[in-house]
């Protein structure tokens, strides 16, 4: 039987959800699990149960789960914690291979973020920044394999199920799990033409497609929906239940891909890529709205957004 | 050893003109700062976007491009090329977070060894006013 830790940091918990969503087969997987500490589960203390213990403590585990990022002191030690004690540590979900949507929040440094929130919102009665018995913040989002060493990444927002399964399955028997290095767009059915004739559009106009025929939809991004799809990690789209095809989420939803998978492989550079693969169908990458953002949605983490330079000017 | 800053600056040099100009500034004694690292390419159109941001984000503090004049292109329009790239490079420039000024394009004909060490003595200057690559 295999002991299984699972901690959530910087969360909205959507990737404890996607566990869930394994459904009946999580019911012939559980004889071979043991949950040891599951805090969106267990009433499992850090310090003891009743507080008794000066350390922060996570019991001894074959395989760690990590979702989300780290923002704070706390989320750090935990995750320090979590690598001590596990043999093997999984970052499941985009926050905790990449700083997720939260990381969004590295385009600007933390002082100011903190005067926005606490100072100088409009809406709300600000009581300056609370300082007691807080953990304090980390100068800007991590991902978790910026603070300890992880051994498989599982992105998604939220993960496919049929990932999570093929990589317990894996992990359980001892043999290495690994996406493909394979592109959004190699798996999808759209009609490509390699040009496009119309102008960027906005984020909420709608697609032209035929519902149900995927392949005789014109390919997003050539139809000025803005698609991540050509430079983010193919997999979301794998078949899990049965008759399912094997189409990428998002597309499935006649939406855009929005990169929640990350970067195609390590040390690949996204922003770049898409700029030069919009240009190649002939769309002006000066139009986006909100560029950078755009480009680094789900992969702010990792030293990709940080703060602009104040500008220097001769 | 002084404590001052020495960039680390990386020209690419088109092999038509401009290397032949870096060249001409070398076999005519001119001075220009060492902090210059010549990288031949056959064509300023050749150079990707994504080599640009490489050298800027793993180690280079600047970036110099060097390609024949308009009109003088080995290859008919290569520089043309480089010019529509290097607009591109100054929007991805502003996406990570660098000033626009680390990265330059600039005309060098191969008769024009002076203005070669000229180019590379005034981009020094200004990465040495700019500080070091924040991802250096």
């Amino acid at each position: 039987m295999a002991k299984v830790a699972e901690e959530w940091l910087n969360i909205c918990g959507g990737c404890e959800i996607s566990i869930l969503d394994l459904g009946e087969t999580l019911l012939d997987l559980l004889p071979s699990l043991e949950f040891v500490h599951m805090p969106v589960l267990m009433d499992h203390k850090y310090f003891g149960q009743t507080g008794e213990k000066t350390e922060l403590e996570i019991p001894e585990a074959d395989v760690g789960l990590i979702s989300g990022g780290i923002r704070n002191e706390k989320e750090k030690h935990v995750a320090e914690e979590m690598r001590k004690k596990c043999k093997t540590l999984v970052a499941l979900g985009s926050c905790a291979c990449f700083g997720g949507i939260p990381a969004l929040a590295n385009m600007y440094p933390k002082e100011e973020l903190l005067e926005t929130v606490y100072r100088d919102s409009k809406t709300t009665e600000s009581n300056g920044i609370p300082s007691q018995d807080l953990p304090a913040l980390t100068d800007k989002v991590y991902a978790v394999d910026e603070v300890v060493k992880v051994d498989v990444h599982l992105p998604g927002c939220p993960m496919n199920p049929a990932t999570i399964l093929e990589a317990l399955t894996c992990l359980l028997e001892g043999k290495p799990f690994e996406l493909p290095e394979r592109s959004v767009c190699d798996d999808c059915p759209t009609k490509r033409e390699e040009k496009s004739d119309v102008a960027l559009k906005r984020p909420l106009q709608d697609a032209e497609f035929v519902p149900g025929e995927y392949d005789k939809m014109r390919c997003l991004n050539e139809q000025g929906i803005l698609c991540l799809g050509p430079v983010t990690r193919s997999g979301c789209g794998k078949p899990y239940l049965e008759g399912e095809e094997n189409v990428p989420r998002c597309i499935k939803g006649y939406m855009p891909c929005r990169g929640c998978f990350g970067p195609i492989r390590k040390g690949a550079n996204p922003q770049v890529e898409m700029m030069s693969a919009l240009s190649s169908i002939g769309l002006d990458a000066k139009l986006i709205e909100d560029r950078r953002a755009f480009l680094n949605r789900y992969i702010g983490g990792q030293n990709r957004l940080r703060p602009l330079p104040p500008k220097v000017r001769r | 050893m002084s404590d001052e800053f020495e960039p680390k600056i990386i020209a690419f040099c088109c092999n038509w003109c401009s290397y032949t100009g870096a060249d001409l500034a070398g076999v005519s004694r001119l001075q220009y700062p060492p902090n210059v690292r010549i990288i031949r390419v056959m064509c300023s159109g050749m150079v990707h976007p994504n080599l640009v941001i490489n050298a800027l984000t793993k180690g280079a503090d600047g970036v110099i491009m060097c390609g024949c004049h308009p009109g003088d292109c080995h290859y008919i329009d290569g520089n043309m090329r480089a010019q529509s790239r290097a607009e591109a490079i100054e929007l991805m420039l502003e996406d990570f977070g660098l000033e626009d000024e680390r990265y330059r394009l600039e005309w060098v004909s191969a008769s024009e060894g002076p203005k070669f060490a000229q180019v590379m003595q005034e981009v020094v200057d200004r990465v040495k006013e700019l500080g070091p690559s924040p991802y250096a």
